[in-house]
């Protein structure tokens, strides 16, 4: 039953066009996604691919290691070195300090990072601090927070002050640190996937229960034993097995493409190196997991939105629209009459966990502090699951006339 | 075994489309005739649980088929009218798929897809994709269907509708070959499709049943008469619109008229023995032959 509910989606030509431009899709966001890493050679050629990453994965893991207060004052001084040989400040010496940084270039976004003014990022911080001001990353990571919070520039409550100095002070230093841009280039473009996958996803399961009147099958499959029970139970199961599927086989291609061919190195680095201020004390896999379980939860929310439309409208049409409403129409209409307390809500951050992680969104229930990604995985997970059993009762009762 | 109807009724809006109907049917051929709107369709979505009654129920062995809900639909095996299907399944998957979703084990069901394509003469398209399909042998797709489950109550909804005589004659048989120790409920507006595979016949006008009964009984006891007579071919069109005629047969330069009439037409007329197909006319039909009566 089930294997024929699964079949019937992917026979549909319409379905099998979407599959080819899903796939098409797919390589076109894993080539821009491997063209963000680029490399500088010394001839000032500029490279991106297989080369590119090559090389600067090698520059850059000859300072693999724990970023302690030596190596910080190390990179320190490498700068110093490399600004002083190239001083003329003519392009082809800028040039060649931008060629000649690439191997340190992520402890010194690091050492800006640190030393810029809060939410703001100093390209050229490095170059006005002393030696002592960049090995003090860590301890001004925390003081930073504490200073903006003195400032009263920003809305939060003591309780979440508190949970987030808290979370800052928790977070281990010194770094781990090795190259990592492979994962950094994953995830800045893993959202826009995400919602083109949801997308998709919603286009292939919104026949499932809609087709039987389109087709006019549905006198025949109300009419069976199982009609009304089991085979809409399959139903269900289809529309889940078929986005789990897709969902799972798009996202590890994608991210085996990306990662073999930009190295998967940096997987146990703090995601830190790369969002500074994100309060999730977590390394840049367990952030990539958590940005695809997001996801995944909102892909799911919207395709049983589109079966729930397609049950209840017997319109397969609509039925495609609903994930378009839910993770397009609705968020952009509603940043228009902004609504920002509740925009941190809706399904479309799931699938952009990513910034989610990003911005200090929290949220307090009673005295306890939360980050909203975890709350809307949560929120999301329970009205999907709610869902279920109403898309069976809607299809089970179904009148045909 | 017995499927009984409780003065079911069915509105659509402010309008009846079956109108208190009670009924009760066991094993055997019924064959419920009526003209376009009758109500023959809504009447056997009842039956098969696709719509719910406005008043009255069915049973089924004294339970309310709604309640006994699947274990009812196990019984039952139901060609629609309007007979849908999926387009890019093969014959073979599509029986399959069906014969799942009735409850049918793997094994069971596919020996007997096998079995049915076979009788229903499609192992040549058994792979073909339904789509690709003739109306015939859509239609065979459909009773194949219908059978997966060896139903006890068998419903069939004008299966023959849009089929050539040859078609239809075999399918006639088929369902007539099928139809032995079941019950089967059969629709038509099309008087020979069920004039001899009938053990019962109603005749369903406005949604409600009008005359049920043996086909000797309906045709035996039509109040009125039917003549044979001639008539020059300049007189056709005033008897056409004074009788009732069944059947016409040109001639050179006249016309043999068959007409039903509780008075002798022309005084030449010879009173002959009424069809069924007379007795639709004089139920259902206007005067200047409707095109609903099969020559
Ligand atoms: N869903 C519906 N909504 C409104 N009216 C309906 C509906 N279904 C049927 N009807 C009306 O009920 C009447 C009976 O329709 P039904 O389809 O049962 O007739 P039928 O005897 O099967 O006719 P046919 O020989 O053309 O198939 C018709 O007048 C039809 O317009
Ligand atoms: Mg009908």
């Amino acid at each position: 039953m089930l294997k024929y509910e699964i079949k019937k989606v992917f026979l549909k030509g319409r379905n099998k066009i979407a599959l080819l431009l899903l796939a098409i899709v797919l390589l076109a966001v894993s080539v821009m996604t491997v063209n963000r890493v680029e490399y500088v050679d010394e001839n000032g050629g500029h490279k991106t691919g297989i080369a590119a990453a090559r090389n600067l994965r090698e520059e850059k893991n000859k300072w693999a290691g724990y970023l302690t207060e030596d190596v910080l004052r190390d990179v320190y001084r490498e700068n110093q070195a490399i600004n002083s040989e190239y001083a003329s400040g003519s392009m082809e010496d800028e040039d060649k300090i931008y060629q000649k940084r690439q191997g340190i270039s992520s402890i010194i976004d690091l050492i800006n990072n640190a030393n810029s003014p809060w939410r703001e990022y100093d390209y050229y911080a490095i170059d006005s601090i002393t030696e002592d001001q960049a090995a003090d990353v860590y301890e001004k990571r925390i003081s930073g927070l504490e200073e903006w919070f003195a400032s009263g520039k920003e809305t939060f409550s003591r309780e979440q002050q508190e949970f987030l100095l808290s979370q800052y002070k928790n977070l281990d230093t010194p770094f781990y640190y090795e190259y990592y841009d492979g994962w950094a280039a994953l995830l800045q473009n893993i959202s826009t996937f995400i919602l083109l996958l949801a997308l998709f996803i919603g286009f292939f399961v919104s026949g499932i229960f809609s087709d039987e009147f389109q087709t006019k099958a549905d006198a025949v499959f109300f009419s069976t034993k199982l009609g009304r029970n089991k085979a809409v139970g399959s139903k269900l199961g289809a529309g889940f097995i078929i986005a789990t599927a897709v969902y799972a086989a798009a996202l590890i291609i994608y991210t085996a493409a990306v990662l073999l061919i930009l190295g998967a190195d940096g997987a146990g680095c703090p995601i830190q190196l790369e969002m500074w201020r994100d309060f999730y004390n977590a390394t840049f896999l367990e952030t990539y997991l958590l940005i695809v379980f997001g996801g995944y939860i909102g892909m799911l929310f919207a395709a049983t939105a589109a079966m729930l439309v397609s049950a209840l409208t017997r319109s397969t049409v609509t039925a495609i629209i609903a994930p378009f409403v839910v993770l397009c129409v609705f968020p952009f209409l509603s940043r228009i009459v902004t609504l920002p307390q509740v925009c941190s809500f809706f399904p479309d951050r799931l699938l952009d966990i990513y910034n989610g992680v990003r911005d200090f969104s929290l949220m307090q229930i009673g005295g306890k502090v939360i980050g909203i990604p975890a709350i809307i995985i949560l929120v999301y997970t329970a009205v999907t699951l709610v869902l279920q059993p109403i898309v069976y009762r809607v299809y089970k009762k179904a009148e045909i006339k | 075994m017995e499927l009984q109807l409780n003065d079911l009724t069915k509105k659509f809006g402010n309008f009846t489309a079956v109108d208190h109907v009670s009924l009760t049917m066991t094993n055997g051929v019924y064959g419920l005739l009526g003209v376009n709107g009758a109500g023959k369709t809504t009447l056997m979505r009842m039956l098969c649980t696709l719509i719910k009654p406005t008043s009255g129920n069915i049973t089924y062995k004294g339970k309310n088929i709604l309640e006994l809900d699947g274990r009812y639909r196990q019984l039952l095996g139901y060609l629609p009218q309007e007979f849908g299907f999926y387009p890019e399944f093969t014959v073979q998957d599509y029986l399959l798929y069906i014969a799942s979703i009735k409850g049918l084990r793997p094994a069971v069901a596919k020996r007997r897809t096998k079995e049915l394509i076979q009788k229903v003469g499609l192992s040549k398209a058994a792979k073909k994709k339904m789509k690709t399909l003739s109306g015939g042998m859509k239609r065979r797709a459909g009773i194949a269907q219908a059978m997966l489950n060896d139903p006890r109550i068998l419903i069939l909804d004008e299966p023959t509708a849009g089929l050539d005589p040859n078609e239809r004659i075999r399918f006639r048989n088929l369902i007539s070959e099928l139809s032995e120790e079941r019950l089967v409920l059969l629709s038509t507006h099309i008087v020979s499709d069920i004039e001899y595979i009938a053990n019962e016949i109603w005749l369903m006008k406005g949604g409600k049943i009008i005359r049920r009964g043996a086909l000797d009984e309906i045709v035996g006891n039509m109040p009125e008469t039917v003549w044979i007579c001639r008539v020059e071919k300049q007189k056709v069109s005033f008897m056409i619109n004074k009788y009732k005629v069944s059947n016409m047969k040109s001639e050179e330069d006249r016309a043999e008229l068959r007409i039903v009439s509780a008075d002798r037409p022309l005084p030449d007329a010879v009173q002959v023995k009424p069809t069924l197909e007379d007795a639709f006319l004089y139920y259902f039909g206007e005067k200047a032959g409707s095109e609903d009566v099969e020559i």
